[in-house]
């Protein structure tokens, strides 16, 4: 390896430290922006009732082996009969909630107010790390890497000549970026922005799907084997309570 | 960490090897697996760049502080984790490499701050 840089320590006190500060900072701050602006509008019944009618059903479906056959069936029969068992979607009504979720202008506000926040402070962070920081050598990685990692570690320096473990102030932002998600579940709870940004999809998906989703429910439980896993349960409690009178 | 109720942990014992978990219990107690994972490897990270270990050394340095964490995981669960999850996989395996970034960042972050400067 060549011989080592010499860093001045003022790099580290005014370079290295606050920018690893303030990522953390902004990270807490765009958290609590992001809980500010999430809109709290009334959810819709239907959509609600629909959700429950599926937690049901898969509820259903792990417990099935638990209860007797008769029960299970009796319990199927109420969600997946063709006339008004509630998992049954006639075709018509399917193609209308579709429509109306569609025309819900809402949701795309919400998703765009979603993207905005977490899109302005990255960028501005970003900006603002390439205005007062750029072309510094603000760190050194502790293992060698090879020439590959050049482009990425010592983007915004362009001497060929340097060591590629040195990291560059602005790679240096890159890196806590990544880095930086797990203090970030530990400081602020599970749910961060990335896990927003997820359970966000996962709603969306959920309420165009509403229809498909509950079809799905119908046709797994419809093709479920029942098997009673617990059909000796009366005379193993009997045993149980003669042992305990005794 | 929350325990299934009694009444199923005897069931289990005495019917055929069948797996009932409850679902929630289940996320919770992964849940706080990979807490403790990220904060071991925050604090893995600083203490490796205190005591100045660079190249291999300090991977092996977060492995030893994984596996130490996996140990520690299944006597937390009283070395059956049968009762706390499904599989011995989600304490020996999961989120294994998932701290690993943060404990570069921290590494690297306490590494330069001792000793580079």
């Amino acid at each position: 390896m060549a011989e080592d840089l010499v860093l001045d320590t003022a790099i580290r006190d005014w370079v290295l430290i606050p920018l690893s500060v303030v990522m953390v900072l902004i990270g807490v701050l765009r958290y609590f922006v992001s809980k500010l602006m999430r809109s709290s509008q009334l959810p819709d019944a239907k959509a609600l009732k629909e959700g429950q009618v599926i937690i049901r059903a898969r509820n259903l479906k792990s417990g099935a082996n638990f209860i007797p056959s008769k029960s299970f069936r009796a319990r199927r029969v109420y969600f997946t009969n063709e006339e008004n068992g509630l998992l049954y979607v006639p075709k018509d009504q399917a193609q209308n909630a579709q429509a109306q979720m569609f025309s819900d202008p809402n949701m795309a506000m919400d998703m765009m107010k979603k993207n905005l926040s977490m899109l302005i402070p990255q960028s501005l962070t970003f900006a603002w790390v390439n205005f007062f920081f750029s072309g510094f050598v603000a760190a050194k990685i502790p293992f060698p890497l090879t020439q590959r990692f050049r482009a990425m570690l010592q983007n915004g320096i362009d001497l060929s000549t340097v060591d590629v473990s040195y990291v560059s102030s602005r790679s240096w932002y890159f890196l806590n970026l990544f880095g930086l998600r797990g203090l970030f579940s530990l400081i602020l709870g599970e749910e961060n922005a990335m896990d927003d940004t997820q359970r966000m999809m996962q709603m969306g998906g959920f309420g165009f799907d509403a229809a498909r989703s509950l079809a799905v429910e119908k046709d797994s439980l419809d093709i479920i084997q029942h098997d009673w896993a617990l059909p000796k349960m009366e005379q193993r409690a009997e045993e149980v309570l003669r042992k305990l009178l005794r | 960490m929350a325990v299934r109720d009694d009444r199923r942990s005897s069931e289990k014992k005495k019917s055929d090897d069948l797996q009932i978990v409850n679902v929630e219990n289940l996320q919770n107690n992964m849940k706080s697996i990979y807490l403790s994972r990220t904060f071991l490897s925050i604090i893995g990270g600083v203490v490796a760049g205190i005591w100045g270990f660079t190249g291999l050394m300090g991977f092996v340095f977060y492995f030893a502080v994984m596996a130490v964490a996996s140990v520690g995981f299944a006597a937390k669960a009283k070395f059956s984790p049968g009762a706390y999850f499904d599989s011995w996989n989600r304490i020996v395996f999961d989120g294994f490499l998932g701290g690993l970034m943060s404990f570069v960042l921290f590494w690297t972050f306490a590494y330069d701050l001792v000793h580079i400067f």
